[in-house]
């Protein structure tokens, strides 16, 4: 490398190093999530029983309201996310969830894309290798023979 | 392996054809037919509290003893009025009997409506106010009309989604009744 | 008389395709050119039939006619003019109707434009496909979803439009736009069978079909913001998306189609990718027969569905039929399918385009998980599920961040192959710039790691965008354009490149809204009594008084809130509540006032029974406007791309400090001076193969 392209690259770890600290600054853990916020996550992965796939959080309905209300108790008895939502399949069945199970069934929507996708990354990682490592295409004599060919061809007309 | 291009798409078309029958399989079939069951189905009644109209707190534990059938209603539901007739039918029949109760459970209304249609139609049978919707959740109410049969040691044994007749009624009452042969 | 009118046209049309079908299979059969050029013009019956069945329908609609059962189902007296024309779509059959349409204006668009070309094959196969879809459709329509049904006896009224349906003007332009994004897919797809059939897999089919494309996918994009648009005005449920199977059954087929107008230039450029090329267009189309497939056939819940029908199994033997099919076509064709080409360098523009294909395949697997996810449950397992939010959202938000940053950095990269250098000139500012707004954000007090990388992104991709076109227009002024020319002669030099910056803008503002509101939104609710003000986010709130409007169509309760901020007077709003008189529970409407910042969202929580106590919900949404602008830019984008370039002129160098690099040849810009790397331009159509 010229000392003129690692000079290049200084601006660009300085950003990195900013674009890291930002993100690390973001996901710092800040002590957990308070009543209200855990009510509000428990509230987005419940349905709301009168409506077709809107949340109990969105919904503006009775009972979607019921629904924010309990949940919001239940938190401040200090039931476990898992004994809410257990609660709830009781009540309602597991349709009443909007997030499916992670594993089981539920491998097919939280894996099967993961591993589609890591699949073709990989595929194109190979594809990359394999081009860069392929000579490029050399014109044979046929080739050279038509190109000879279709030029006398236009000079003549 | 020759013909790579080949496998592939005939594996992905094995894979569409699973598809397909997966698909149809559920082509008629109803995706919400576990609205048409209750998760209650066998449990205990669930706690509850709702205010009857003369301003009493009636709870879970009024039922005790009882056959019970609780009713979930308002007033504005096109199913529930046309159940209205049955439900009138039916608790006429059974108004004498002590180990009966009859509770309707105004679900998604107004006080105000309320009171307009009981001093419209004057039902006989114990109507309370859910303020705060708790009951509905509790005894898991996805809409209304829903009634729920239950027996006098607690138990609910039978469950209606949708609009009851006089006859659904009594198909109810003899499961509530017939829950612990008492 | 209008019923069998309306039959009668279905049947021409039917009759139509079907001997569209047959001329064209005979003459390609015979090598016939009498016959093909024949063949071609059963496109303008078919649309003639179609348009007839359309209007008869109208005609029924418009008149109250009661005895046809689907205008007693979705009319009545007392509807709006405006509702009763739209009720051609206001359910199943009426929309199928539409779709044969819509369907019948690009066949005859096909027809037209080809007619030079009637007697090559691939055209011919292309009708015939097309001619077959439409078949398909009349069929349907005369048989399970007969729209001209009539009833023994006429009820006095109809019962009237669904009442979301007959809410808001919107209804005259969602559907509309979105059939004409889906069906507008059936033209490549048709081409695409055509070219797999006749073995002319060279790259002849794709300039043929890369207008009708764009042209789809315009109207798909505009069709899915002005759903979202609709879900926000007029739902009154606060957002503009919910994960709805039918919002995701329109979401698929623009995820396809967007992947392949990016890889459809490196197939151009490079002649790669035609396996996948040809995959993505089939998938497109058989995406768009799913979506209906699911959308009528009641197997999946949602605000969308139709009323159950008969229809189901025949969508899906269609699409069983066009998938399995077309699978089976590229495999058979699959020897012939392999190209010698390659990517030189992982850095580069055809590297990134095939990143993004990559990633926007991933989100169609994502979404087409989870929304057929509740079926594969109930078949494999009898269990009942669900699949919302939560899931798609934590699923697509990674993929979509990583496509804003490809997004970000693909125009900067040339084709072929970049030196490190040239890439970080290039980048650097736009990347300080992205920097400095995520740093500003964290310090403004955002503190989701994905709100401030989408912010960062965004703003990087903003000022790569913003790059491009200054070059442009400093190398176009100091070619001797004024400033009042150099914006129209920079675009119409290279309007692919532009029109797709334009649409990549749209697509930033989309990002931003979506994170700032996703984030920020704020929600209230306050019970006011006459006169009471309340104050929320700094925002003023009375309530003024409760209005009451009776017509024949509904009976609205307004309740009238006054907005201010700092004394000053916003404006008077009133969200409200009707009722419609066969429905069985009001719709409430929100009020919006709009700000370019935040938009404030009022709804009625209750119907006010009281006339001097209201309980109000308020919401803050920041930055949602942002949605409709990007909207906007979407379809100016695809028309500036849809425009004829204009002749290249040779432009001379510019001075050395103009930072477009040290000429034609120096620096791998690719560029001749005017800033723009000239590979952009339309390829002209090559020798097919």
């Amino acid at each position: 490398m010229s000392a003129g392209s690692r000079r290049g690259w200084i601006p660009w770890i300085l950003l990195g190093v900013l674009v890291v600290g930002v993100l690390a600054w973001a996901l710092w853990p800040s002590g957990g999530q308070s009543d209200a916020e855990r009510a509000r996550s428990l509230a987005h992965e419940l349905r709301c029983p009168d409506c077709e796939s809107l949340s109990a959080a969105d919904s503006q309905t009775a009972s979607a309201r019921a629904i924010r209300r309990d949940l919001h108790e239940r938190v401040a008895e200090g039931q476990s996310d898992a004994t809410i939502r257990r609660a709830y399949v009781d009540r309602y069945g597991e349709s009443i969830l909007l997030k499916p199970e992670q594993g089981g069934l539920g491998f097919l929507v939280w894996g099967l894309p993961v591993l589609l996708l890591v699949a073709g990354a990989g595929a194109l990682l190979v594809a990359f290798r394999r081009w860069r490592s392929a000579e490029p295409l050399q014109p044979t004599d046929d080739d050279e023979a038509l190109v000879r060919e279709m030029r006398t061809g236009e000079q003549a007309s | 392996m020759k013909h790579p291009a080949r496998w592939v798409a005939g594996g992905i078309a094995v894979l569409l054809v699973a598809f397909s029958v997966v698909l149809a399989t559920q082509v008629g079939s109803d995706p919400r037919a576990d609205a048409k069951k209750s998760q209650l189905a066998g449990k205990d009644t669930p706690k509850f509290r709702v205010q009857s109209l003369d301003g009493k707190e009636l709870t879970q534990a009024d039922l005790a003893g009882k056959a019970t059938i609780v009713n979930f209603w308002n007033t504005w539901c096109i199913p529930c009025r046309e159940e209205h007739p049955e439900l009138t039918k039916f608790y006429a029949r059974h108004a004498d009997d002590p180990n009966f109760v009859m509770l309707g459970i105004v679900r998604d209304d107004t006080r105000k409506a309320v009171d307009r249609w009981m001093q419209a139609n004057k039902d006989a049978w114990t109507v309370a106010t859910d303020p705060g919707g708790n009951a509905a959740l509790a005894f898991g109410t996805r809409g209304q009309p829903e009634t729920f049969a239950i027996s006098p040691d607690g138990l609910v044994v039978g469950y209606q989604f949708g609009p009851s007749s006089a006859q659904d009624l009594e198909t109810l009452l003899a499961a509530a009744r017939g829950g612990t042969g008492a | 008389m209008k019923a069998s009118l309306g039959v009668l046209a279905l049947a021409l049309g039917a009759t139509s395709a079907f001997l569209g079908i047959a001329v064209l299979g005979w003459g390609i059969r015979r090598g016939d050119e009498r016959l093909l050029r024949l063949g071609r013009r059963y496109a303008f019956m078919i649309l003639g039939a179609s348009a007839l069945a359309v209007l008869a329908m109208e005609w029924a609609l418009l008149t109250h006619d009661f005895s046809l059962r689907y205008v007693a189902e979705n009319n009545a007296r007392s509807t709006p003019l405006l509702f009763t024309i739209t009720g051609l779509w206001a359910a199943l059959e009426g929309s199928i109707l539409l779709w044969g349409l819509i369907l019948g204006g690009y066949l005859a668009y096909m027809a037209y434009h080809f007619r030079k070309r009637a007697t090559d094959p691939v055209v011919a196969w292309a009708m015939l496909v097309a001619y077959a879809v439409a078949l398909f459709f009349f069929v349907l329509m005369l048989g399970p979803a007969n729209p001209f049904k009539t009833l023994a006896s006429a009820p006095a009224n109809g019962q009237g439009p669904n009442p979301l349906l007959q809410n808001h003007p919107l209804m005259a332009f969602h559907p509309p736009m979105l059939y004409m994004g889906y069906v507008g897919m059936t033209v490549p797809f048709a081409f695409a069978i055509a070219a797999l059939v006749t073995g002319r897999l060279g790259e002849g089919w794709l300039t043929e079909t890369r207008r009708s494309t764009l042209v789809a996918w315009g109207f798909l994009s505009v069709g899915i913001i002005l759903g979202a648009w609709w879900s926000y005005e007029v739902l009154g449920w606060g957002g503009y998306w919910a994960w709805d199977p039918v919002e995701n059954a329109s979401l698929l087929p623009w995820l396809t189609a967007t992947a392949f107008i990016h890889s459809v230039i490196v197939q151009e450029r490079r002649g790669m990718l035609r396996v996948w090329n040809l995959s993505l267009v089939v998938a497109t189309f058989c995406l768009t027969i799913l979506g209906t497939f699911l959308t009528r056939s009641g197997v999946l819940n949602s605000v969308h569905s139709f009323t159950e029908s008969p229809i189901g199994p025949w969508l899906l033997g269609f699409l069983a039929v066009v998938t399995v099919g077309s699978v089976l076509l590229i495999a058979w064709r699959g020897d012939k399918l392999r190209s010698p080409g390659r990517i030189d360098s992982p850095v580069s523009r055809e590297a990134a385009f095939l990143v993004n294909n990559l990633l926007f395949a991933a989100l169609a697997v994502v979404v087409l998980l989870g929304t057929v996810y509740p079926l594969l449950a109930e078949a494999l397992q009898n269990r009942q599920l669900s699949v919302g939010e939560p899931y798609f959202d934590r699923m697509t938000t990674p993929v979509g961040v990583a496509l804003l940053f490809f997004m970000a950095v693909a125009p900067a990269l040339p084709w072929r192959a970049v030196s490190g250098d040239v890439l970080r000139k290039r980048l650097i500012v736009p990347a300080w710039f992205g920097v400095g707004v995520m740093v500003l954000a964290a310090i403004l007090g955002v503190h989701s790691a994905w709100t401030l990388l989408t912010f960062g992104l965004a703003a990087f991709a903003i000022g790569g965008i913003v790059r491009q076109f200054a070059i442009g227009f400093r190398a176009q002024h100091a070619a001797g354009a004024t400033w009042w020319q150099t914006p129209g002669r920079t675009v119409r030099g290279s309007p692919r490149l532009y029109g797709g910056l334009i649409v990549h803008a749209g697509i930033v503002a989309i990002a931003i809204a979506l994170a700032a509101s996703s984030a920020f939104t704020t929600k209230t609710e306050v019970r006011l009594n006459r006169g009471e003000t309340a104050t929320v986010s700094g925002y003023d709130f009375t309530y003024v008084r409760r209005d009451v409007t009776s017509t024949a169509q509904k009976r609205q309760v307004k309740a009238q809130i006054r907005i201010e901020r700092n004394g000053k007077n916003l404006g008077t709003y009133a969200p409200s509540v009707s009722m419609f008189p066969a429905a069985t529970s009001a719709i409430g409407t929100p009020s919006v006032r709009t700000g370019l910042l935040r938009d404030i969202y009022l709804t009625l929580v209750s119907t006010p029974t009281d006339k001097d106590r209201v309980t109000i919900g308020i919401a803050i949404n920041p930055m949602i406007v942002w949605i409709w602008i990007g909207g906007a830019l979407l379809g100016i984008g695809t028309i500036v791309a849809l425009l004829p370039a204009r002749r290249r002129v040779v432009v001379p160098p510019p001075p050395a400090d103009a930072g477009a690099g040290d000429g034609p040849s120096g620096n791998g810009d690719g560029t001749d001076g005017d800033g723009v790397d000239h590979d952009d331009r339309d390829v002209p159509a090559a020798v097919t193969a």
